[in-house]
């Protein structure tokens, strides 16, 4: 339930969080302590090219970041989901806003959204490759063509929130349209924006070693596809690491962070 | 010229089913300037549509609605009427000042003229404390205030107001009148404000205009020459209560 908190109770939460950020912590550190004695009695009863154990995992981890193209293919990959995501953003928002503000360009557009969200992405990096080559290109088209349908998806939505009530009183002030579009629908639909960021960019990195495996030279999706084509599991093992580190990273230094700064103005839910 | 006039303004409403609603039936009102008007009726007797018309956000089928002498829906100045709803429709995302602000970020205005008008008229209404509370922080009637401050900061020469104030405690509620009131006389405001509450059109009305429901009919118009503030347990203040109760409930009588 969303209750008004007194500040003298938000205190006594806000301490109380500590607390059960504390007990989270724990808990993830027992799972991962659990997930690795698993890997670790798997790996003694199979061959390591089948699977690798935690320690030859983390020396070959330590060997690869030691190696000086790995900055250069992390920095890569990175660059591609980023640019990939950027377009889809440029192009999403905007879209989603506009065909969400007039029901007659979105119920004439509809169908492509559903074309798009149908087509896979396997087939997206096919088309790339045709139309690209083996450039960057490729592999930016197909996060672009993954993310960008979420993005527009999730703000078109959104869109439907918007509140009757708000438009009218922009109306009374005689608002002109653009500036309803920035100070209503904007505001109004960025926590819907910002969920289907976080679900491009968690679409976008794992599409982005599809497109990279098939169409790069270069780049993290490129290098397991070399490591698997010489049987070193160790070295694809390391990759993978490497990709959930990252992503990882991105949740806790960008994304939390931002939502915090961004809807710092909505209600505390109490338990 | 008059700041408001209705002048032979009809509406109707499409229904799915049973034809069109008649809603309001050839309205003539001239609202002078500087002057307080009531219009006060039951629910459901056009009394909110009268007023979404004056304010150009419905067109009326017939007859004109005029302000300062221009179509209210091609009326343009966007500083010089402004609307408060029953509602305070606050933007949640907003802080008390942000929300206030809103009402000048039509037009242009400079940033620095901007941020004067907006400290200007949180002081005005009491709120200069609260600025960078967000809505779900403020209690119902401080939300009706920054609603008050929002409708006040272009400094409009017509105020519009829907019941607004019917959703608070009757303790705030007067308070709320006393405000609008000593701001009204302040700045030389005309008011138009609708309700269904007797005894708030006679505490803030010049005049009252009585509506007839179904469809809506001017029934009686009377003029209230009593000084500002009205007690409303003072003898006369009681009296007009009274005598307009009685030709209210005749008019939803004659209905039913």
């Amino acid at each position: 339930m969303l209750v008004k908190t007194p500040p003298r109770l938000m205190r006594q939460a806000r301490t109380s969080g500590v607390g059960r950020r504390a007990g989270v912590l724990l808990q993830r550190l027992a799972l991962l302590g659990l997930a690795l004695a698993a890997w670790q009695i798997g790996s003694l009863q199979a061959p390591s090219f089948v699977l690798p154990s935690p320690a030859r995992v983390w020396h070959t981890w330590l060997g690869l970041v030691a190696t000086p193209s790995f900055a250069a293919d992390f920095g890569i990959t990175l660059g591609r989901i980023g640019a990939g995501l950027a377009f889809a953003a440029l192009v999403g928002l905007p879209l989603g806003l506009l065909l969400g503000a007039s029901p007659r360009l979105g119920r004439f557009f509809e169908p492509v959204l559903t074309v798009t969200n149908t087509v896979s992405s396997a087939i997206w990096a096919i088309f790339a490759l045709i139309w690209f080559g083996l450039s960057n290109w490729t592999t930016i088209f197909v996060v672009f063509m993954t993310a960008m349908p979420l993005i527009l998806t999730n703000v078109w939505q959104g869109t439907r929130t918007v509140s009757a009530e708000h438009l009218e009183l922009a109306r009374t002030f005689r608002m002109p349209r653009h500036k309803v579009l920035t100070k209503i629908y904007l505001p109004t639909i960025l926590p819907a924006f910002f969920s289907g960021a976080r679900l491009a960019i968690g679409f976008g990195a794992r599409v982005v070693l599809v497109a990279e495996s098939l169409g790069a030279s270069s780049g993290i999706g490129y290098r397991l596809r070399q490591a698997a084509d010489l049987v070193q599991t160790d070295q694809v093992f390391a990759w993978t690491l490497t990709l959930v580190a990252l992503m990882i990273g991105v949740e806790t230094l960008v994304l939390k962070p931002a939502e915090q700064r961004l809807f710092a103005w909505k209600k505390v839910a109490q338990p | 010229m008059n700041a408001v006039e209705l002048d032979h303004v009809s509406k109707w409403f499409d229904r799915r089913e049973g034809g069109p609603l008649h809603v309001l039936d050839t309205i003539d009102i001239a609202i002078p300037q500087h002057a307080s008007v009531a219009i006060l009726g039951a629910s459901g007797c056009g009394k909110s549509t009268l007023l979404n018309m004056i304010a150009g956000l419905v067109e009326p089928d017939e007859g004109a609605v005029l302000l300062d002498g221009i179509p209210s829906h091609a009326f343009r100045d966007w500083r010089a009427m402004t609307y408060m709803f029953q509602e305070d429709r606050l933007l949640p995302w907003r802080t008390a000042a942000q929300n206030v602000a809103f009402g000048l970020e039509a037009g242009r205005m400079s940033r620095a003229e901007r941020a004067r008008r907006v400290d200007d008229t949180l002081r005005l209404v009491g709120l200069d404390t609260f600025r960078d509370a967000y809505p779900h922080e403020l209690s119902g009637g401080m939300r009706s205030r920054v609603a008050l401050a929002r409708s006040l900061v272009t400094e409009p020469r017509i105020l519009l107001l829907d019941e607004p104030f019917s959703k608070l405690d009757p303790e705030i509620r007067a308070q709320m009148h006393a405000e609008l009131l000593r701001i009204a006389g302040l700045r030389a405001m005309t008011l138009v404000f609708v309700t269904h509450d007797v005894e708030e059109a006679v505490v803030l009305a010049s005049q009252v205009v009585v509506l007839h429901p179904r469809p809506g009919r001017i029934g009686t118009v009377r003029a209230i020459d009593l000084p500002y503030p009205r007690d409303p347990l003072a003898a006369e203040v009681a009296e007009e209560v009274r005598r307009l109760r009685i030709s209210l409930s005749a008019a939803s009588a004659r209905c039913s």
